[in-house]
């Protein structure tokens, strides 16, 4: 198709727009009433939902601390702390400078820049995060049943059917993480050739 | 009080406007209406920083763009705003066939470009200048008839295929 072509398409479709005028005062000010409310609604996406669990589960562990008793227990633990209190912060971070673009004095270029930047960023963190949870798979066993239970986790008094399930769940988060990261690599590289071409 | 009917008044005169970034950006009924409300927001909330330096249409055109950056590939989320469905109409809405289908064919090619391109040819497809086109986008004017060069070479390559 020809711009040409496009352009009168264009034009014949803002001539209908023009006749279907339909806002009325009061539907503007509810609109501008309803996003004000949506605005207040901030538990409205998966990462900040997310990162409410993450401190959550943190402070458990904090709390629970003490009862850590062994050096693999204790260094566990904060490995899982720092996991669960520093990937959330930085996903938090990067989604409040997306949503806080200075769409007043900005130009739609720098704004898309800054978007894609922070856009790739968080897209990394992911991927970050889906390999550090894979890693934690070795220690949160016996973690998780110290801190619940407050059993220590000896692999030869396992039954049969607690290592299945555990080697399920590695073949799970194997391929999970495997589709995880392939997904986030597309899309990054997208963010990437989006970057170049906006700064070339 | 008077600031509100102003507001809307501006809104109504450029409703079109609105229509057609919202459209632009999103691929389906519940995101253009989400964008559609989240842009009459934006620009009610800068509202007053509003100069008359520039023309109504160029900051309207800036504001709307940039708060659709946000919203870029979000078809798959949970709808945020409460339908309004006296006022978003489809774009297409009490058209001939003919029409409709030239939309849809419109709207397929917008899609295949990415954000920039989408940009330059929405500013494009609306008669703005080059000159216009840089104040909005941001790029400079030779850089931005590059663009468009590049844009049409793209839409002739599609043509061939289809």
């Amino acid at each position: 198709m020809e711009l040409e072509e496009l352009q009168a398409n264009w034009m014949a479709m803002s001539q209908e727009l023009e006749k279907q005028k339909k806002l009325t005062n009061e539907i503007i000010i509810k609109m501008t009433r309803n996003n004000y409310r949506n605005k207040f609604s901030k538990l409205n996406n998966y990462e900040n939902v997310g990162a409410i669990i993450c401190y959550i589960v943190a402070g458990f562990i904090l709390l629970n601390f003490w009862k850590l008793d062994t050096l693999y227990l204790k260094l566990s633990g904060v490995f899982t702390l720092a996991f669960l209190t520093i990937l959330p912060t930085l996903v938090l971070l990067s989604l409040h400078r997306i949503k806080n673009l200075d769409i007043l004095t900005k130009s739609y270029r720098e704004n898309l820049i800054t978007y894609t930047k922070e856009k790739k960023r968080l897209l990394k963190l992911q991927q970050i995060a889906i390999a550090v949870s894979f890693i934690s798979l070795v220690f949160s066993p016996a973690l998780a049943l110290k801190l619940l239970r407050d059993k220590t986790l000896i692999l030869s008094e396992m039954k049969p059917e607690q290592i299945i399930a555990m080697v399920f769940v590695i073949v799970l988060m194997v391929f999970v993480s495997r589709w995880g990261y392939r997904s986030y690599k597309k899309v990054t590289n997208s963010a990437e050739a989006l970057l170049e071409d906006l700064e070339a | 009080m008077g600031n509100s009917d102003a507001f809307a008044e501006v809104i109504r005169e450029h409703q079109g406007l609105l229509y057609k970034v919202s459209a632009i950006y999103t691929n389906n009924e519940q995101d253009r209406e989400d964008l559609f409300q989240e842009i009459v927001y934006q620009l009610w909330k800068y509202f007053d920083s509003f100069r008359n330096e520039s023309k109504i249409s160029t900051w309207m055109y800036r504001v709307a763009m940039n708060t659709a950056i946000t919203h870029l590939k979000k078809s798959k989320r949970i709808p945020k705003s409460e339908p309004i469905k006296e006022s978003l109409v489809s774009m297409a809405e009490g058209t001939d066939d003919l029409f409709q289908e030239r939309v849809r064919l419109l709207h397929r090619q917008i899609e295949k470009m990415n954000s920039l391109e989408k940009g330059i040819m929405l500013l494009l497809l609306e008669g703005k200048s080059y000159q216009e086109i840089g104040e909005i986008t941001g790029l400079n004017t030779s850089n931005v008839g590059t663009r468009i060069s590049r844009i049409k070479e793209k839409l002739r390559k599609n043509m061939v295929k289809t």
